[in-house]
């Protein structure tokens, strides 16, 4: 059973009974360590014609609108799609491996006020609908492969979505019940 | 009126960046956290200010993101230069309904959702309108939850660029209009991040 608590102003949900261990938010964050990397090797789409084959991911996608005074759209691409969920990732692994041993991380303030600063810009699940379209959009025309990198990128953002209903007075909570 | 307490009444003030409750006159003298060391203010200073500035920069920028190609393909068919419009149309035209309105939605809906959301924000906070508080502070978290969405075509355009560069068949290059829409996204989100929605309730506290 979930239990909530609203503000009985607008509604909105202040608190939430989160029954997830340290442990089970580690394994989370080390899952979604490991599929981002596989979402960032691999291909995430491919064409093939005429014997060539070229394939994309999110740091093509991004290099290829560099186009003159049009690089900060590249580095805005770039910073959603890869670094800041990239930042999530480590952060939260650097928190949770010693809230794991019952310790508070060193700089775990900074590291909490980062990761809340970061949030609205974490923009994988945007970037997996981005793709589904692409395919949609050239298979009338030219055989799209997905590849592995697609099914890493749904994962990493299915684990983010679990991570991110963790608010940040929880991940303070969690952290500060350690010792020093 | 009602008789629901608010943290001013009970001498508390919240954290915005950790949440953290605590005594209000003593946090606003130190003006700082005691938890996390971020700054503590009754309101964000200059907050309307602020979001009317980015706001207005998004709806200056949508202006040209709609109007310059987002991107130009060459084919056989000879070059299409693509605007958002007529990639929503093309998709529309091509029976793909529900992909025109999802990049409809994502292009066109969002965008001037957050226009009008916020504007009506802005403006109802400054004449102090005291209706509509609660279905106000539920569309500014409407609003800050469809933010991204709208990087949708951005993506969709590096994704395109990226993959289709084969002579034979066709090449595909970003225009500056999906930078310009670009700007519009991130304006926007800071417009609505630098909103502080306790403007809202501050009509009902000072005639209560």
């Amino acid at each position: 059973m979930s239990e909530v608590a609203h503000c009985s102003y607008c509604g909105a949900v202040l608190a939430r009974k989160n029954d997830r261990t340290t442990a089970q938010l580690l394994a989370v964050t080390v899952a979604a360590g490991i599929v981002f990397v596989i979402a960032n090797v691999t291909s995430i789409l491919a064409i093939e014609f005429g014997g060539v084959r070229a394939d994309t991911g999110v740091w093509t996608a991004a290099l290829s609108l560099d186009h003159g005074w049009m690089f900060w759209a590249a580095l805005v691409l770039a910073a959603t799609m890869f670094l800041v969920p990239l930042l999530q990732i480590i952060l939260l692994l650097w928190v949770l491996i010693f809230a794991s041993v019952a310790r508070r991380a060193p700089a775990y303030k900074y590291a909490l006020v980062l990761l809340h600063l970061l949030r609205p810009w974490s923009m994988s699940e945007v970037f997996l609908l981005g793709s589904l379209v692409v395919i949609v959009k050239l298979s009338s025309w030219v055989h799209v492969e997905a590849g592995e990198g697609i099914w890493a990128l749904g994962g990493l953002a299915i684990l983010l979505a679990i991570l991110s209903r963790y608010d940040s007075r929880d991940w303070w909570d969690l952290v500060e019940q350690a010792r020093p | 009126m009602s008789n629901r307490p608010t943290a001013a009444a009970l001498g508390l003030i919240a954290c915005h960046i950790c949440g953290l409750v605590s005594p209000r006159t003593a946090t606003l003298l130190r003006g700082r956290c005691a938890r996390c060391g971020s700054r503590v203010q009754v309101r964000t200073s200059r907050s309307t200010e602020r979001t009317l500035a980015w706001l207005l920069a998004g709806m200056i920028l949508y202006i040209p993101a709609n109007l310059l190609p987002v991107m130009s393909i060459d084919g056989i068919q000879g070059r299409q230069e693509a605007t958002i419009f007529s990639g929503v149309s093309s998709f529309w035209h091509a029976g793909a309904w529900g992909i025109a309105a999802l990049i409809f939605i994502a292009s066109v809906a969002v965008p001037t959702t957050k226009f009008i959301a916020l504007g009506h924000m802005l403006w109802s906070v400054r004449r102090g309108a005291l209706t509509g508080q609660r279905e106000r502070t539920q569309l500014y978290r409407v609003v800050e939850f469809i933010g991204h969405w709208s990087m949708l075509d951005v993506a969709v355009v590096g994704l395109t660029s990226a993959l289709l560069q084969f002579k034979a068949l066709g090449t595909a290059e970003p225009r500056a209009g999906i930078a310009c829409f670009c700007g519009v996204v991130v304006a926007t989100m800071i417009a609505a991040l630098s909103f502080d929605p306790r403007l809202i309730w501050d009509g009902e506290a000072s005639n209560g």
